[in-house]
């Protein structure tokens, strides 16, 4: 499998369409500032638990690894990722065209998101 | 952070509530023979536990593996450790239906160890779907949605005469309704995972069967077995549509509701067969949607129904659209060279044969339970010979210990989503909560979603008349019309309302049957009166909301023995 580190919607969307044909699963995460650490707490909470269980995806997979902004573009409810993609909050983790995905809290349970990637 | 002997997992936490504490206690004591207890746990070698309210359990075992040093013993929050010695599970469920999900949900709230075992059986003509059972992928929730896209098709048609303009005849197109209610029955099928895995219940995507009363044996679609032992199990493996037996091309080309919601393109031109509220309600959204629509009925409609609101029913849905085939039943089915079906049928009433070719047959005759495969026999779990549901008490036990049953696999039940879901919580809460508590099968309201919905709680008045003889009750009743009907012009001839109660003193309300849009909201809050023995006097002091259709239940006064027009007008 392999990793594709975007920022923002239009990014997002073209590397999506570059896997086209793989299992794709992306992690949303609020932006990260100079230290590297995200304004969404739950972000920080769930990004060491997801990519601690990538290793469970099936091998043709891509995950991207998306930012979706900042604070205050997230917020805006016509943003193009809740617009677009139905996200409702960050983190989110999903398995892209499908109806399966993690919202928050969820992210933070091991089991849940190993679920995601192994679970047809 | 486990270990495994003799076979069990026995794995570990550090937030045990009182409760599960002892239930720790109680059966960790087998496990204890082998195991040493650190003295700062102020226990002694193999057998009293230390469980204080710091409810933190530290065990060390004399051959432990390398490494492994103090485990603690978890589960869920207020959870529990390993099942009772000799099973696997304290509870295992055969079914991840309606009944069956609500059941393990429930029982594992108490700390439980519970497993899941579902597995769908592809319908003869290859669909299949995920967790959650009959109501979430081939019945409620999918019929109720595409109840929805045909009430929306009348609401546009409505709409020119409330002043929208909106070009007719408008057109529909069935896959992509098709694809946002499979889309979002894939969504349940995942949330249903979800919540059981953050539960701690188990799921096996296996068809199970008993080796033995606390022996399960799980089978994969490839053959591959897994064993499962369990000192509770619970039947809840539901329904399947049955197809008609001595009508050749039945089963090859025929389809039922298990394929309609997962047909990709349009069925077309279709024929339902069957007089159940399945084929009804089916080929009401049929119809709705704007396709060619027949429903084939060998005899009464809703059978066990109110046979006058039954009637009114079909009444509508004809004025509405579909075409009825009354008193005829299907002799042969055939391919013919465009893909299109023949179906020839007796027409009882005439004694003739007819003919016709359809898109789509789709067979609504009736559900079967599919205990064959579960291997009753084997531990002597009885069932009814007719049926072959499983016979159960008020306790929804079985005749073998330890075994239970709940949902549309049972006998003498209400085939419905709340009652079993009830059943399954209240079992759970008998086995594991200390509760005594059984469930209750009277009054249930229901509503029919054919295009005019009919909702119903209580007795029929047949039933009435059966139980208590025509002189002791009363029936009030109203034809109404709907406010919204006025305007858009709309026939509201079947739009009617009926109230059963008894004769004497009191009064109390046997049954409330309403036709009309929205019946199921209507009749809900009327169900809890019912179930507090309401009374026709009680309710004529109820105040109506105005403007609804369902005031109209607070005003109903003309009787049938009166023999007075039963026609009600606005205001």
């Amino acid at each position: 499998w392999e990793e594709k580190q975007v920022r923002g919607y239009p990014e997002f969307v073209q590397t999506g369409r570059s896997a086209h044909g793989r299992p794709i699963f992306a992690l949303f995460c609020g932006d990260k500032d100079a230290e590297g650490r995200s304004w969404c707490p739950d972000c920080v909470t769930a990004e060491p638990v997801v990519r601690k269980e990538l290793h469970n995806m099936p091998d043709e997979s891509v995950f991207i690894y998306c930012l979706v902004g900042d604070r205050a573009y997230w917020k805006d409810p016509n943003n193009e990722f809740r617009k677009n993609l139905k996200l409702t909050g960050v983190p989110t983790l999903l398995k892209y065209g499908t109806p399966q995905k993690l919202v928050e809290e969820e992210c933070f349970k091991a089991e849940l998101v190993r679920m995601l990637f192994t679970e047809d | 952070m486990g270990k495994t002997h003799s076979s069990l997992l026995i794995s570990v936490s550090t937030r045990l509530n009182d409760q599960a504490c002892e239930n720790v206690q109680e059966r960790a004591e087998w496990h204890y023979t082998d195991f040493v207890l650190s003295p700062e746990d102020g226990g002694s070698d193999g057998k009293a536990l230390a469980c204080g309210p710091a409810q933190c359990f530290i065990v060390s075992c004399e051959t432990q593996p390398e490494g492994w040093r103090h485990p603690s013993f978890t589960g869920p929050a207020g959870g529990t450790a390993a099942a009772t010695g000799k099973n696997e599970y304290d509870l295992l469920v055969i079914g991840g239906g309606s009944g069956g999900l609500a059941c393990a949900k429930e029982a594992a709230q108490f700390g439980r160890k519970v497993a899941v075992l579902d597995y769908v059986e592809p319908s003869p003509q290859g669909t299949k779907w995920g967790l959650g059972g009959t109501c979430v992928n081939v019945g409620c929730i999918p019929k109720k949605l595409m109840h929805q896209a045909a009430l929306l098709g009348s609401a546009l048609k409505d709409a020119q005469h409330y002043g929208w303009n909106i070009a007719q005849p408008v057109h529909h197109t069935w896959s992509v309704m098709a694809q946002a209610v499979q889309n979002y029955v894939k969504s349940l099928n995942w949330g249903h995972r979800v919540q059981l895995q953050d539960k701690k219940v188990k799921y096996f995507n296996l068809k199970g069967s008993f080796s033995d009363s606390h022996t399960i044996r799980g089978l994969t679609k490839a053959g591959k077995e897994t064993i499962v032992t369990a000192e509770n199990i619970v039947i809840a493996t539901g329904g399947r549509p049955k197809y008609p037996t001595h009508v050749a091309g039945a089963l090859e080309y025929g389809i039922t509701s298990d394929d309609l919601f997962w047909l990709k393109e349009s069925p077309g031109k279709t024929l339902v067969v069957g007089a159940s509220y399945v084929s009804l309600e089916c080929a009401g959204f049929l119809t709705g949607i704007g396709l060619d629509t027949t429903v084939m009925m060998r005899s009464i409609p809703l059978r066990g129904f109110d046979q006058q609101m039954a009637s009114l029913v079909t009444e509508h849905m004809e004025s509405y659209g579909t075409k009825f085939l009354k008193r005829c039943f299907p002799t042969t089915v055939e391919k013919l060279e465009n893909n299109r079906l023949q179906v020839t049928w007796k027409n009882t009433d005439l004694g003739t044969e007819e003919t016709d070719s359809f898109d789509t047959v789709m067979w609504a005759v009736g559900r079967a339970p599919d205990t064959e495969t579960l291997n009753l026999e084997t531990v002597g779990v009885k069932t009814n010979s007719e049926t072959g549901k499983i016979i159960v008490d008020a306790s929804e036990a079985t005749s073998v210990p330890h075994i239970y049953a709940v949902g549309d696999i049972t006998e003498g039940r209400p085939e419905l989503t709340p009652t079993a879901i009830a059943a399954g919580k209240l079992l759970a809460q008998r086995l594991f909560g200390q509760s005594s508590e059984l469930m209750d099968y009277d009054n249930v309201p229901t509503t029919v979603f054919t295009p005019l919905e009919y909702g119903c709680v209580g007795l029929s008045e047949e039933a009435a008349v059966q139980c208590y003889g025509s002189d002791n009750i009363e029936v009030y009743h109203a034809y109404y019309k709907p406010l919204e009907f006025t305007v858009a012009e709309r026939d509201a001839s079947q739009c009617y309302m009926k109230m059963v109660c008894l004769r004497e003193r009191e009064q109390r309300i046997l049954g409330l049957h309403f036709i009309g849009p929205n019946a199921g909201e209507v009749i809900q809050g009327f169900a809890l009166g019912i179930k507090c023995g309401a009374t026709y006097p009680q309710l004529m002091k109820t105040i109506g909301i105005h403007p609804t259709c369902a005031e109209e239940i607070t005003k109903l006064h003309i009787t049938k023995r009166s023999g007075l027009d039963a026609t009600v007008t606005g205001c």
